[in-house]
């Protein structure tokens, strides 16, 4: 069929090159996905014009819903809808101790170090659950680019560790995204604030999302964004507010947590994120639950009360900046402008409490849920190599410091918190037997010294160097942090140059073995997706083919058919328009499309005829031939 | 860029004189023109082996950056590029005066809490750390200068010593308004 679009040579119909990238904000409450299109970005809606798609999953035996429609399930379906995952990213069984007492779910007991969640569906980790998160939103940003992706930029939290950002990494691998890279998510913010507003200077990034607080120090000057140090806490968001909240209410209601149903604990939440959110207009907010038939308890939830619950959890985020500013070397008057970023920051208590802390006003003007999102887009499009010019650039930093276990249980910074990254480091090892061939070393990140007080990364057995005496040999150990602040180990014996071959053991991530099983399982989903590609590719072919026999038909259709002809080529064209919008599968749609080729063959072959004549008119046959 | 920087010493790197007291203004803004060249986010779409040279560059980079920035590590670094190692073992020992001022130091410290103003205490003890951490540098300088290296590595023991009571005062700072906030 592309014989009918003939086109002047020198005019090429291909639109111009450009690659298509999106920016993800993977939230605990909400993600979003964003693009540049014509030097714009912004984010991107679903057919129903909804941006904020809720991290929120349900599975059921037979499918897997996400966003809105999973969210309506909360409570009635607690066990099987699973909410703010991002908790668990990177998280071990002994971390659900800590983590645990806010999840409605049932856990799966295994042999893995990763936890699994037990749904209808069978067990979910917490990658596999994000990658459906994310699956939804890369259709979202290829239906409406209609176009193959080059990639994806997906925000973590700044003060994620190399396990929860490699257990991000691999849940897009599960989705089947290119990762172009991960970014922090305070550093994307600046990018979208700074770009838009031409500010130079310190600038304070607040952010305190649904699950995840971070605030980073950066200095923006002509398009590099060079992070001095940055701060937070992976566990600690507004869903913490939710809970203090409901404990409250459960206290006030003289009830016992524990005597609760997954599903009257998720009611009292719920409730307690909309009073939450009324205090932000109202000076208080009325609290309605029907615990049952019978149970009815209504409440007063004052902003005095509801102050005295959030404020200390405010006081540790702002413990937080002033460390980071301390690790910056900055006073805080040198701080030009705090932008506040996150859905958190609309609780005015938050935006008072920071104010007073930096003694400005903070930044409040752009859209909070947004700005992540359309930073990571702008990366995104600089990454797929739309930015020729080159302007940005954005210098991060290691968050916490990665140290090894030494005797005695203590741990040994190697690379120390806020080094700029890509950054290596080389450490010599000996042994410390005769003839020793072998040896173990235990990767930590964290501050403190005590090993048991940081968190294990891996276990590295460095295997096959030559036998020496105790002491002699030299293993050198490079520590490769790269700018998605992911951390890589090779060894290799100084003294007989063998390259010591390093098996790591995550402490809590999956293994590649794990990794590649989820992929094959998402095969079979995969073929589902890939009939609905199919198809909608099928469409815009058919709509081409549609738009060329219009154009060819109006140009030449009655200088060169007869009646007859053109009745049959208009008819097969019908099938093909009502075959469009009706076929449910691709192969249907080709056979109506492969009917009009046959029918239009014969009227197609006479166009190229009388294209070739014309070109050659008033030329000879021989000029054609020496070409 | 070329490969050049991994046959130069950190100054060079970012074209400044070898020197105790570099123009850190000028570190940074050369270590931002590096990073634009260098950085792996600019070859995003090159080969495996580009990108690899481009974060071991990056690496390279940062790695001679936050040297030079830090005092003792510059210092430090100095003393390596005429051949002397801060880490193998020596046998001369601290200049006793010395390790008596950080000794009642350190027990100033560990009493600040029951004074009626720890946080000023600590803000004074700050302050006067600070100062002597300046002296050194110079002190090294001179050393530097006449080739006095020994005496040179002693000079930095001291700003060791001097730098570990500084992070030690700004975490005890640290935690006393951690308690009072």
């Amino acid at each position: 069929m592309a014989l009918l679009q003939i086109s002047e040579p020198g005019q090429s119909t291909k639109p111009h090159e450009h690659k298509f990238a999106i920016g993800i904000d993977l939230g605990t409450t909400n993600s979003l996905v964003a693009t540049v299109r014509s030097g714009l970005a912004d984010t991107l809606a679903d057919v129903n014009g909804q941006h904020l798609l809720p991290s929120v999953v349900q599975y059921t035996a037979n499918s897997v819903l996400v966003g809105q429609a999973a969210k309506e399930h909360q409570v009635a379906d607690s066990q099987n809808t699973i909410s703010s995952i991002k908790r668990l990213m990177g998280r071990g069984i002994s971390d659900l101790r800590i983590l645990g007492d806010n999840l409605p779910y049932a856990f799966s007991t295994s042999d893995s170090s990763v936890p699994r969640i037990k749904t209808a569906a069978g067990d979910k980790t917490a990658i596999e659950i994000s990658a459906d998160i994310l699956k939804v939103l890369k259709q979202r940003g290829e239906q409406t680019l209609g176009d193959k992706l080059e990639g994806a930029v997906i925000t973590v939290p700044a003060y994620f560790d190399d396990a929860q950002r490699q257990a991000t990494k691999d849940a897009a691998k599960l989705a089947g995204l290119k990762v172009l890279r991960l970014l922090n998510e305070p550093t994307a913010a600046a990018v979208a604030y700074g770009l838009d507003s031409g500010a130079e200077g310190i600038v304070a990034v607040y952010d305190l999302g649904g699950g995840t607080f971070d605030v980073s120090i950066m200095q923006l000057r002509q398009g590099v964004f060079e992070v001095l140090s940055t701060g937070g806490d992976s566990a600690l968001g507004g869903d913490d507010f939710d809970h203090a909240i409901a404990e409250w209410v459960i206290a006030q209601a003289g009830l016992n947590a524990n005597d609760l149903s997954a599903g009257t604990l998720r009611l009292i939440l719920q409730e307690a994120c909309a009073a939450k959110e009324n205090l932000t207009e109202h000076n208080q907010s009325e609290i309605t639950i029907k615990f049952d038939e019978s149970q009815t308890w209504f409440g007063t939830l004052t902003r005095d009360i509801f102050q005295q619950l959030i404020d200390p959890m405010i006081k540790k985020t702002l413990m937080s900046c002033r460390r980071a500013l301390r690790d910056a070397e900055i006073e805080k008057h040198q701080v030009m402008d705090v932008v506040m970023v996150g859905g958190s920051t609309r609780t005015l208590r938050v935006r008072e409490l920071v104010g007073e802390f930096f003694d400005t006003q903070p930044r409040v003007d752009i859209d909070p849920d947004r700005v992540v999102a359309i930073g990571a887009a702008i990366q995104a499009n600089a990454l797929a190599g739309n930015d020729p010019e080159g302007n940005l650039l954005l210098m991060d930093v290691l968050p916490l410091s990665l140290g090894i276990e030494t005797m005695g249980g203590l741990a040994e910074k190697i690379i120390q918190r806020n080094t700029p990254i890509p950054v290596s480091k080389a450490q010599d090892f000996t042994t410390y037997k005769d003839a020793q061939t072998a040896m173990a070393v235990h990767i930590v990140q964290g501050e403190r010294e005590l090993i048991d007080d940081c968190r294990s990364l891996a276990r590295f057995e460095l295997r096959g160097f030559p036998p020496h005496v105790a002491g002699s040999a030299r293993i050198r150990v490079t520590f490769q942090v790269d700018a998605d602040g992911l951390l890589s180990v090779t060894a290799r014996e100084e003294n007989s140059g063998v390259e010591a071959s390093v098996e790591v053991k995550p402490s809590y991530g999956l293994q590649d073995s794990e990794i590649e099983s989820m992929l094959k399982a998402s095969m079979e989903y995969a073929a589902e997706d890939k009939d609905a590609r199919s198809l909608r590719e099928q469409q815009v072919e058919a709509d081409r083919v549609i738009e060329a026999i219009d154009a060819a038909m109006a140009d030449d259709g009655s200088v060169m058919l007869s009646e007859d002809e053109k009745a049959l080529i208009i008819e097969a064209r019908g099938k093909l328009q009502a075959a469009r919008h009706q076929a449910t599968d691709s192969q249907e749609l080709k056979s109506v499309m492969a009917n009009l080729e046959k029918v239009s063959a014969a009227y197609v072959a006479k166009r190229m005829n009388a294209s070739v004549q014309k070109t050659m008119a008033g030329h000879k046959v021989e000029e054609f031939n020496n070409d | 860029m070329s490969d050049l920087i991994f046959s130069q010493n950190y100054f060079e790197i970012f074209s400044l004189d070898v020197s105790t007291n570099p123009d850190l203004a000028l570190l940074n803004e050369n270590n931002r023109a590096l990073q634009r060249l260098a950085h792996p986010d600019k070859f995003a779409n090159s080969s495996e082996a580009e990108k690899r040279l481009a974060m071991q560059k990056t690496s390279l980079i940062n790695q001679a950056f936050n040297t030079l920035k830090d005092p003792a590590l510059r210092l430090q670094y100095m003393l390596s590029l005429k051949g002397i190692d801060m880490n193998a073992e020596t046998d001369t020992t601290m200049d006793g005066a010395f390790l008596m001022d950080q000794m009642e130091l350190r027990e100033k410290i560990s009493e600040v809490r029951s004074q009626s103003d720890p946080l000023d205490e600590l803000e004074t003890i700050s302050k006067d750390l600070k100062s002597s951490s300046a002296n050194l540098i110079i002190e090294f300088d001179k050393h530097y200068q006449a080739d006095e290296l020994d005496t040179g590595r002693e000079v930095i023991r001291k700003l060791q010593f001097i730098n570990k009571a500084q992070r030690e005062v700004s975490e005890l700072t640290e935690q006393l308004e951690d308690e009072l906030l």
